[in-house]
């Protein structure tokens, strides 16, 4: 869109709707940028109906809408095929429905996890989603994205916990699915294809969830292994076991010294984190692999926990099994666990040419995928860090130290070897963070599978003028 | 039926898989629902490519088609409302993969529940969802229905265990969606499908969780000389957040049905029993059990009653699964209702129910998984008498309006199929459904794979005085 143009498209939104402030100026707009792609206005939206009657307008206008909330996970996805119109859901960020003794929860989308946090940590409930950006992020955008985290494991993913949801769809139809109780097979569950659509399919305006108590008491463990074979053969003695702890993650050696590496400022993340990553629990310097445990539950849970991990470990031939003593006494202010949260950002900021692959595999294939990926980045010669969730996801990133052309060739190369052999260990791999360069040359989300069909299929429901987010997802949907 | 399309199937099937002549249709005219839809033909595939084969004919020969598994679904999801041809996957039951490492295993929609779990049980595993049918549903027939049961409190409903489908499309394409990893990319198109109830396609494969068996299992009776006592005690375990593995609830009435039939051990002097299972690590099983009793005792119960053994387990839960055949040898005829509430609304929920049972002049017994706030009332009545019928169906409409008004749902585990579709709107605007009917239309363009479910048929009534003929004629007659 020329600068005319969209000069006249601001005005014209700004009559109707709810312009932001600070629509017209362009370092406003350029914070709404989509891979280098600047939108011509900004909408705020006070309400569903508001956010229906927009996205008529843009239907009969043909626009290209991208919703968003925090805006810290814009670079998730390819790059849009149009973009004119960021519809900004921040707005609509009330709590419309708390029922802590239901257990139950009804909020708009554009709600703030950390704001929504505190308000059910006062009821001693939280929601199981530990998002990285968590201090940023919105519910509506979590889920858009379906941002992973360590308490699947546990928990299971918002697609266990997510009861219903509004929402408007790409030609301005308020619509829902779902209900507010916690059992409930009434209808079609079209929410659950909005969970990771990455706003292609309707903008979320409403969820409802299921909440959950905090445990009394909650202790971290973290064993060390001499190589990572032998960390994920204890993993997966755990899974065996009777035990059930609320997170099992194996940190590679050089996800372990980024995470201990951190600058204190501009993460977010509590100061003492370095404190936490002393050298007794995992070593800046070692060549270890070590396995962050979380049990949770009364006190008697985690003291098995306590017992049984350390003869396991034992078993397992650690090199070193420690119990976090300081999170004992603040588990809620634990940095460990807040950094593994905040992985994929962390390992984003640590590199201008950040690549991330988000890699959902059998627990069986995971050792042999993490350590193809880790001598093919080393072959390459490029710095990398890899986490496995025992849920049965990896994050892999490789974080070249510059972002030139040369690198993204490189990038380029490591890129579809990965896809390969994820692809023949059964795995399913994506991008979740690339630089534009490389997103330009690789697909971000894998090679084609036969259910693409379907997916335009079920795009073509909710959007078939193509309004929302054109581009950014599977398959160029 | 077009002796043209039963010769095609019987080239395609053999004759020993496909059943046309009257007296063999009449069989699979009911299900669990009691519903009543004569098929035209009922053919036996015992493959993909069968499947895909009859989808082919029955377009062809522009046919309705069903899906159907055990047959014991509760809201007519298996029946041929427009006749056709009735596709019943008893044959396809075999367990493909048991992969105990990753915890998955791979299974033809045929393969009954508990087979499942009999089959992992040598591993230490099980399959979670446990509809009371369990001893003869199919796997595809809960995938289609999203069926729960009452552990679904604390391990969820078959939409959680669920991760890969293979299906036919109404066209014949097969596709495979979602896989054994946690996630795919891309929509979540396994969690669409899922509770589709028969409407998107036919399934072919299923990729299924297992989950490992608890270390402990404590099993829980506490008697309650005063009624609104047990939903109080619900609602305050769940205020405290405290979650057994499953929580029900029977009122005296009911107890006493089950008494005099199974036997389970249920105090008949007592005005309600919560039986509540506690599962998990030993040491979490003990300091639950321990806040269970507490929670009882603060709410007046008489007594909590520990079953000693497996025995007495498996005795009281044969009380529970057993009430409805307990119910059906006391009335004429009696009528199951499901529906769900919050359950903060357990206490005043049981009371209208109470007030309604009165304003018609019937029995409702309450039997049901209390700790999710999933509603089952029982409502005894005599089908030759008209009139009772008339007002039986009445009365439940008001019990459904009061779980939808109380912000709950219509169907927290049976599904709506033919016997809830006129009373969608309740809960959906027509904008809703229409998106709704859309989906369906995506996949199932012309209606023909399972017609006449799920959504109203009758367009124009903004408000539903009457019950649609659906629900009257589900009505038991024992």
């Amino acid at each position: 869109m020329n600068t005319g143009a969209a000069t006249s498209l601001a005005e014209k939104l700004s009559q109707r709707f709810t312009a932001a402030p600070s629509s017209g100026d362009p370092g406003a707009l350029a914070s709404y940028e989509v891979d280098c792609v600047r939108p011509a206005a900004i909408v705020q939206p006070a309400d569903a109906s508001e956010v229906g009657e927009f996205l008529r307008f843009a239907a009969a206008e043909k626009l290209a809408v991208i919703p968003c909330g925090g805006r810290t996970k814009l670079g998730i996805g390819a790059p849009p095929a149009r973009y004119d119109v960021a519809l900004d859901l921040s707005r609509m960020n009330r709590i419309l429905a708390y029922d802590p003794r239901d257990l139950t929860l009804g909020v708009e989308a554009g709600v703030g996890y950390r704001a929504l946090s505190e308000v059910l940590a006062a009821e001693r409930q939280f929601l199981p989603l530990a998002p990285p950006f968590a201090d940023r992020a919105t519910l509506g955008g979590i889920l858009a994205a379906d941002s992973t985290s360590p308490l699947r494991q546990a928990y299971g993913g918002p697609r266990d916990f997510v009861l219903g949801m509004e929402f408007v769809t790409g030609s301005g139809a308020q619509s829902k699915s779902g209900g507010r109780v916690v059992k409930n097979v009434t209808g079609y569950d079209l929410h659950k294809a909005l969970i990771g659509s990455l706003g292609t399919l309707a903008v979320i305006t409403r969820v409802n969830f299921k909440t959950f108590p905090v445990p009394p008491i909650r202790a971290i463990f973290v064993a060390e292994f001499a190589d990572c074979a032998a960390a994920h053969a204890f993993s997966m003695e755990i899974a065996k076991s009777p035990l059930g702890p609320q997170m099992i993650e194996e940190v590679s050696p050089e996800a372990a010294r980024l995470l201990s590496s951190l600058p204190e400022q501009g993460t977010g993340l509590a100061s003492n984190l370095s404190k936490a990553l002393d050298e007794r629990v995992c070593s800046p310097f070692t060549e270890r692999w070590s396995v962050v445990i979380v049990a949770a539950g009364h006190e008697s849970v985690v003291e098995r926990h306590a017992r049984e991990l350390r003869s396991l470990a034992d078993r397992s031939k650690a090199v070193q099994f420690a119990r976090d003593e300081a999170a004992t006494e603040e588990p809620n202010q634990s940095a460990l666990i807040a950094a593994l949260c905040e992985f994929p950002r962390i390992a984003q900021q640590s590199s201008a040419a950040a690549t991330i692959f988000r890699i959902a595999a059998i627990p069986t294939a995971m050792p042999a995928l993490v350590e193809s990926i880790r001598a093919l980045a080393q072959r390459s010669e490029i710095p990398h860090a890899t986490i496995a969730r025992s849920s049965g996801l990896i994050y892999a990133a490789l974080l070249p130290t510059s972002d030139d052309g040369a690198t993204v060739e490189h990038l380029a190369r490591a890129s579809d070897e990965i896809f390969r052999v994820a692809a023949e260990l059964g795995a399913r791999a994506r991008i979740e963070s690339a630089p534009l360069a490389l997103k330009r040359r690789v697909s971000v989300w894998g090679p084609p599978h036969e259910d693409f069909e379907l997916m335009s299929r079920v795009k073509k429901v909710f959007d078939a003028a193509g309004v929302l987010s054109p581009g950014r997802f599977v398959g160029g949907i | 039926m077009n002796p043209h399309l039963i010769r095609e199937l019987t080239d395609l099937l053999g004759r020993d898989a496909v059943l046309s002549s009257a007296e063999d249709l009449m069989l699979y005219e009911y299900d669990g629902s009691v519903e009543q839809a004569q098929p035209d033909c009922v053919v036996f595939p015992r493959a993909r490519d069968h499947v895909a084969g009859i989808v082919r004919l029955a377009a062809k020969y522009k046919v309705p088609l069903v899906g159907r598994g055990a047959g014991t679904g509760l809201s007519g999801g298996a029946l041929t409302r427009e006749g056709g041809v009735l596709t019943v996957f008893s044959r396809m039951n075999h367990i493909l993969e048991i992969d105990a490492e990753n915890r998955r295993a791979v299974v033809e929609p045929g393969v009954v529940n508990l087979d499942l779990s009999r089959a992992v049980d040598h591993l230490g595993l099980y399959y979670a969802p446990d509809p009371s049918s369990q001893k003869s549903c199919t796997i595809g027939g809960n995938v289609s229905e999203n069926a729960g049961g009452p552990h679904t409190l604390a391990y969820g409903v078959t939409t959680n265990h669920v991760t890969g489908l293979e299906v036919v499309l109404p066209d014949g394409q097969i596709f495979r969606m979602g896989g054994k990893t946690a996630e795919t990319p891309g929509y979540d198109l396994t969690g669409l499908f899922v509770g589709s109830e028969g409407t998107f396609a036919l399934i072919t494969e299923i990729i299924v969780k297992l989950s490992r068996k608890p270390e402990a299992v404590k099993t829980l009776l506490a008697v309650f000389d005063v009624i609104d006592d047990a939903p109080e005690t619900v609602a305050d375990l769940t205020g405290r957040a405290i979650t057994p593995a499953a929580c029900e609830m029977l009122d005296g009435w009911t107890l006493r049905a089950i008494e005099d039939f199974v036997h389970a051990g249920f105090p008949r002097d007592s005005a309600a029993v919560l039986l509540i299972e506690i599962e998990g690590l030993a040491e979490a099983v003990e300091a639950q059990a321990a806040q269970v009793i507490e929670i009882c005792n603060l709410h007046h119960a008489r007594e909590v009653r520990l079953a000693r053994d497996a025995r007495e387990r498996d005795l009281l839960w044969k009380g529970r699964k057993n009430a409805f055949g307990a119910v059906g040898r006391l009335s004429p005829s009696y009528y199951v209702q499901d529906g769900v509430i919050p359950r903060t609304k357990l206490p005043a929920a049981l009371k209208r129910i109470g007030e309604i049972g009165e304003k018609y002049g019937f029995q409702i017994g309450n039997i049901f998984h209390a700790g999710d706030g999933n509603l089952h009332p029982i409502i005894l009545f005599d089908q030759r008498d008209h009139a009772q019928f008339e007002r039986a169906v009445a009365a439940s409409g008001e019990i459904m309006r009061h779980c939808v008004e109380s912000g709950g749902a219509l169907t927290g585990e049976h599904g709506v199929g033919m016997e809830k579709n006129e009373l969608m709107p309740l809960m959906f605007s027509e904008a809703d459904l229409d998106l709704m009917r859309q989906m369906r239309a995506a996949f199932n363009p012309d209606g023909r794979l399972n017609p006449g479910k799920l959504f109203p048929l009758g367009k124009s009534c903004g408000e539903i005085r009457v019950m649609p003929a659906g629900i009257a004629s589900r009505i038991v007659a024992s």
